[in-house]
């Protein structure tokens, strides 16, 4: 803005700093965009954004772990976390204050409010109302009474159209009205004629001519409403009401007030109730002008109800109380009050005479149960049997078809001609067909299909009826149960019958027919329980049948007798039938004395190797049946009573050699059968075998480690002595010998006791001249023994046992490596007669061979927990051997002796 | 062979005692073993009791059985024996403390027979349940160390020798296992066998039958040797067993009458028929392994007698 400007301004008498003058109408640049994104409600929002919110704005469905749908914090749940558990507090002090809790209480206002709305009670489908009803006259009497016949009419028709079912309406069209009954018009002598049919009388009785022009509609049916009896009075009682009364009587007594009953005072201030009232007097009848009211009346007039105008009904209802006359009997005798004449004649029950019994008869009840005996499968009367074998096509068959009945009642047949489904079907379709179809008639032509018979149900009566029992079924059934054996000849019907189904493919013939006295029906149905029968009791499968053991003796129970029995002392007694079927050659050669190869019977038993070795036998081979199930259960068996067995002649070093033979066969067999004992333990059979037959070594070894005393130290220090000729310091160097070492020195010890680790098994390995056990052994000396000579240089004085109980604790841990040692020390023992040994036994060696291998493949960790030692020693002697000079040092045990005592010295 | 004579003595028919404790049939009468000075009979009053046969005084009562005893079987060395019966488990009892030792379940019926091996290692038990189960009695295994299952019905007789086991069943078979050949050897004898007493030499056994026949049959053909009849057995498990030196057979009937037959005769020794000696079925005959003139028999009258010759009055 220049001063010219402003000058201009002032003169003008405008303020230059106004606003107004200062407006800037410039827009320079493109505008920033708005801070907030504008509102766009059709946005795209992804699923993960969109939220919902409910009429309030408070927001629905937070995600599960914020509380699940309209929870929360915001919502109505106590604390941000989600529901806040309220603590405990006692209610005891304040049982009085505790006040039932309802559900209510945990209702927020949207349940609230949603329980209010279900609770209102909402009658939707009004009453069709035909003016008859109470609410109808009451309402039409108001309006009537109220306003005038203009504006009643100038309501209904603002008001909205009564609720007239759609009945009601049709029925208005076609000029039904209310009050009317429904039908056509009926002429005034059929109206005069329904009227007294109701036991209506006219009481005006108009009998002009013009009444008779006329067509009348009918009248209408009264609608019987049946009150709700809730009340506990006896049926058709009316309370209140006296005997006599009751029953119409007029007693003549004239008492003012009510008839009390005795007994009974009323106060001053009441009002004689109806249950203070005197019901058994009879003299009550009379009195008031509601009890006249007759009992079917009191009733009937309140509730009856007539689809009519109310004054019409009134008249009608009244009309028919109508006061009985005094009856008379035809002797002239009145009849009672109360009761009425009967139109009908009582009928008499009429007696006849027993008939006489012939003196000769005799009761023979079993007479009638024979003719019964098979009542149930005998047709009742000759049109009962056809309806008994009609199938349900048959009936359908009987049944006239629509058409049949439309040609009968002479009716136009509809133009649709018969469909078949071979108007649907192709030409090439048809054709087809119709070769197949002549294929099977040209093939056979005259015989029946056997499967027909088989399958389908429906068949002649006259022909015997097979039904089809599966081969295999039937072979069951034959082994199973049999149902019928108290009666021999259905027995051998049955089983007939079951050989026959069981070879039916061969065309095999049932062997019998129906008995002379058997109609073709009750064959056919014998058949039919036969094959129910072998369905029913074919012999149970697999696992189930294993269950079960099938008795040596059918128990055939004795034949009942239905009835009563009388005894026939005519009839003689006849002897049961001699059984000699000889069902077994054996029971035959009983009989006949005859023991020996027909009744024995050999077969193969294997016994437990258990029970062999409790009876001191030795097990037989038995290559028949060695079932895999005894074995299993054997081997356990002697595993545990193995250990037991010390006592027994057999000694223990065999028990251990049969354990490593034991081992050795199953590795190579490895393709036995798959069971229990087995399973799990993969390709590797004796997988963990070694743990299981454990053996605790032998006592000597335990001497060796135990009994460390002087002499055996000295003993030892001998044996290093003659050992350790060669130098240990370049073995110690040579690193490749040091990973071969422990396996021999293994495979030496863990061959047990019986057999003395050789240093002769040392070639086997890969390296057999090389290697000299005696050279290694100074490294791997077990902790224990580690652990001992330390003591035994720290405190010489000290007593042998305190030493005995750390090693032995070592021991425990590490049972290996007591084998190890103690092998080594027997080696020591015998590594004179080393040489002789070398040759001796080869199968020693494969052993040892072997257990190498299971020690490489299992326990590779275990045996390597001896490596560090040499390491240790390795460096002690370069840490140590320097700063310290050797002690009085034997200047032949080198490597040995040496460690030991710098380790010693070194930890003290 | 005890004696070298095959000529048969006349049976001891002079009461001795009669031991009249037990309330109810008498099922089992035995001899102990060794000397056998003691007799330890089990009855249907649910009690074992020892006796010492020659005073006729009642030593012990081994009262632990919760139903009859049925079977007792002794143990070589007379240290433990074994009962069993309606209990379903085998009660292995301490003589000198008359504690069970062990109660040994797993039969599905009622045993019917227990009976020791020579060293009283195995115990065996023929059951109700048609089964005839090995007991390890070294190992605490409370599982059979075998179960033979071959019975078609309950196990009512049991012999456990050196090397076999019989098992004489109601359906009517006597099943040898041999245990060196690892064989079954089913001899069907017919009617329901009762009793299996085999010779001390195993070349053959009793059998008594519920048909009153006990047959004396050959181990290794099965062929019948020989055919004792003319007492009554028809309903009742009754006990026959070899008179002294397996000269004789006997043979408790259901008449109260102990039979005697000439082993190789087959003919009732004399008296025949014998005197009624008891007031019920002779359930147990057992003759006195030794001595030669002494045997027992229990019967249902709650009796248990002993027998002795007259001039034997040791």
């Amino acid at each position: 803005m220049t001063s010219r400007l402003k000058r201009k301004l002032n003169d003008l008498g405008v303020d230059p700093s106004s606003s107004k003058a200062n407006e800037n109408f410039c827009l320079i640049g493109t505008p920033l965009p708005p801070l907030e994104k504008s509102r766009d409600t059709g946005e795209f929002v992804p699923l993960w954004k969109q939220e919902v919110r409910d009429e309030k704005g408070r927001r629905r469905l937070h995600g599960a772990f914020t509380g699940g749908f309209s929870a929360g914090y915001f919502n109505s749940v106590g604390s941000k976390e989600g529901w806040t558990p309220s603590t405990f507090m006692s209610s005891r002090g304040d049982r009085a204050k505790k006040k039932e809790v309802r559900p209510e209480d945990f209702m927020d206002e949207e349940d609230l409010a949603e329980l209010r709305e279900s609770r209102q009670l909402i009658d939707e489908n009004e009453e069709m109302d035909l003016g008859g009803t109470e609410a109808e006259l009451r309402r039409r009497a108001g309006a009537g009474t109220e306003e005038d016949s203009m504006a009643s009419a100038v309501a209904a028709s603002l008001a909205p159209p009564s609720q007239d079912s759609v009945g009601a309406r049709i029925l208005r069209k076609m000029g039904w009205r209310l009050g009317q009954g429904i039908g056509p018009r009926i002429t005034y002598e059929q109206r005069n004629k329904q009227d007294r049919q109701a036991g209506i009388s006219k009481t005006e009785d108009e009998n002009d001519e013009e009444a008779k022009k006329h067509m009348y509609p009918r009248r209408d049916t009264p609608l019987l409403l049946v009150s709700r009896k809730d009340n506990s009075h006896g049926l058709g009682y009316t309370p209140g009401l006296s005997l006599s009364e009751s029953l119409g009587g007029r007693g003549g007594g004239e008492q003012r007030g009510p008839h009390l009953s005795a007994g009974f005072g009323l106060g001053a201030l009441n009002d004689a109730d109806e249950d203070d009232l005197d019901i058994y007097d009879g003299a009550l009848g009379s009195r008031g002008p509601k009890t006249r009211i007759v009992a079917y009346d009191a009733t009937e007039d309140e509730d009856q109800i007539t689809m009519g105008s109310s004054s019409r009904r009134r008249q009608d209802t009244r009309t028919p109380a109508q006061p009985q006359t005094t009856q008379a009997f035809n002797d002239g005798r009145p009849v009672l009050k109360g009761f009425i004449l009967s139109e009908r004649p009582v009928q008499e029950d009429g007696w006849f005479p027993i008939p006489e019994v012939p003196p000769e008869w005799k009761p023979n009840p079993r007479r009638v149960w024979e003719a019964g005996a098979d009542k149930e499968n005998r047709p009742m009367a000759k049109d009962k049997e056809r309806e008994a074998y009609q199938t349900h096509e048959e009936w359908k068959r009987s049944q006239l078809s629509a058409d049949e009945r439309g040609s009968m009642l002479g009716e136009t047949p509809l133009p649709a001609q018969q469909r078949s489904i071979f108007d649907l079907m192709s030409q090439k379709d048809r054709e087809r067909l119709e070769s197949i179809r002549n294929n099977i008639t040209a093939g056979k032509p005259s015989t029946p299909e056997p499967d027909r018979s088989a399958s389908s149900s429906s068949h002649l009566p006259g022909e015997i009826d097979m039904p089809h029992v599966h081969p295999s079924v039937a072979k069951a059934a034959l082994q199973g149960f049999q149902p019928f054996t108290a009666d021999p000849a259905k027995q051998s019907r049955y089983t007939a019958f079951l050989n026959y189904a069981a070879d039916s493919s061969d065309g095999a013939q049932l062997g019998f027919g129906p008995l002379p006295s058997q109609r073709v029906e009750d064959f056919n149905k014998e058949i039919a329980d036969y094959a129910k029968a072998a369905t029913v009791f074919k012999p149970l499968s697999g696992a189930m049948a294993s269950r079960f053991k099938s008795a040596a003796i059918v128990e055939m129970g004795p034949k009942t007798v239905e009835g009563l029995h009388t005894p026939d002392v005519s009839a003689p007694e006849t002897p049961p039938e001699e059984e000699e079927k000889e069902e077994d050659p054996r029971m035959a050669a009983v009989r006949m004395g005859m023991f020996g190869p027909l009744t024995r019977e050999l077969s193969p038993w294997q016994p437990a190797r258990l029970l062999c070795k409790r009876f001191g036998v030795k097990p037989p081979e038995v290559e028949a049946d060695a079932d895999t199930p005894e074995h299993a259960a054997s081997t356990p068996g002697t595993g545990a009573g193995a250990p037991a067995d010390t006592g027994m002649a057999a000694p223990p070093p065999p028990m251990i050699t049969d354990g490593a033979a034991g081992v050795a066969p199953a590795s190579t067999e490895s393709q036995g059968p798959r069971n229990l004992a087995n399973v799990g333990l993969g390709e590797d059979e004796d997988q963990g075998r070694d743990t299981l037959t454990y053996q605790r070594p032998a006592m000597d070894v335990f001497k060796a480690i135990f009994a460390s005393d002087e002499e055996d130290s000295d003993e030892e220090e001998d044996a290093t002595d003659l050992q350790q000729p060669a130098p240990s310091t370049d073995l110690l160097a040579s690193t490749s010998t040091q990973q071969d070492a422990p396996r021999h020195l293994l495979a030496a010890g863990s061959t047990q006791v019986p057999h003395e680790p050789k240093t002769s098994a040392l070639p086997v390995s890969e390296e057999p001249e090389k290697v000299d056990l005696t050279t290694f052994k100074p490294m791997f000396v077990p902790r224990g023994e580690r652990e001992a000579r330390k003591d035994k240089d720290k405190t010489k004085d000290k007593k042998k046992k305190k030493a005995a109980p750390l090693v032995s604790f070592d021991a425990e841990d590490e049972g290996l490596q007591i084998d190890v040692s103690a092998a080594k020390r027997r080696d020591k023992h015998k590594s004179k007669d080393k040489g002789k040994e070398r040759e001796k036994d080869e199968d020693g060696e494969r052993k040892k061979k072997r257990k190498r291998k299971g020690a490489e493949d299992g326990e590779d960790d275990s045996m390597w927990i001896e490596k560090p030692p040499p390491e240790v020693a390795q460096s002690l002697p370069v840490d140590d051997v320097p700063s310290e000079p050797p002690l009085e040092v034997d200047t032949e045990s080198v490597a040995g002796l040496q460690r030991g005592r710098k380790r010693a010295i070194d930890f003290m | 062979m005890a004696g070298p004579t095959r000529e048969p003595t006349a049976l001891a028919r002079t009461l001795h005692t009669t031991l009249s404790n037990h309330k109810g049939p008498v099922h089992v009468a035995r001899y102990a073993k060794g000397s056998a000075k003691y007799i330890l009979t089990g009855g249907q009053d649910r009690t074992v009791r020892l006796w010492n046969p020659t005073l006729g005084t009642e030593i012990k009562v081994f009262a632990a059985h919760g139903y009859e005893v049925l079977s007792i079987t002794v143990a070589h060395d007379n240290s433990r024996f074994a009962s069993a019966g309606g209990d379903r488990s085998v009660f292995l009892w301490d003589v000198s403390t008359g504690a069970t030792i062990r109660r040994i379940a797993g039969h599905m019926g009622k045993i019917n027979a227990v009976e020791f091996n020579d060293d009283a290692s195995v115990v065996a038990s023929g059951s109700y349940d048609s089964t005839v189960r090995l007991w390890d009695l070294r190992s605490p295994n409370r599982q059979p160390i075998q179960i033979l299952e071959e019975a078609r019905d309950a196990i009512q007789a049991l012999w456990v020798g050196n090397g076999t086991i019989m098992a004489g069943s109601v359906d009517g078979h006597v099943r040898t296992y041999d245990l060196r050949m690892g064989q079954l050897r089913s001899d069907f004898i017919g009617p329901p066998v009762t009793s299996v007493v085999p010779t001390q030499d195993g070349q053959s056994y009793l059998v008594t039958t519920l048909d009153s026949h006990v047959r004396l049959m050959d181990v290794a053909t099965g062929k019948m040797l020989n055919d004792y009849k003319g007492h009554k057995v028809e309903g009742y498990r009754c006990r026959s067993c070899f008179g002294h030196g397996e000269a004789s057979v006997i043979c408790g009937d259901e008449n109260g009458m102990v039979w005697a037959w000439d082993l190789l005769e087959g003919a009732p020794l004399p008296p025949n028929p014998p005197p009624k000696v008891h007031g019920g079925v002779v359930l147990w005959v057992e003759h006195h392994p030794i001595e030669d003139g002494e045997m027992i028999s229990s019967a249902a009258d709650g009796t248990v007698k002993v027998w002795r010759h007259p001039s034997s009055s040791t």
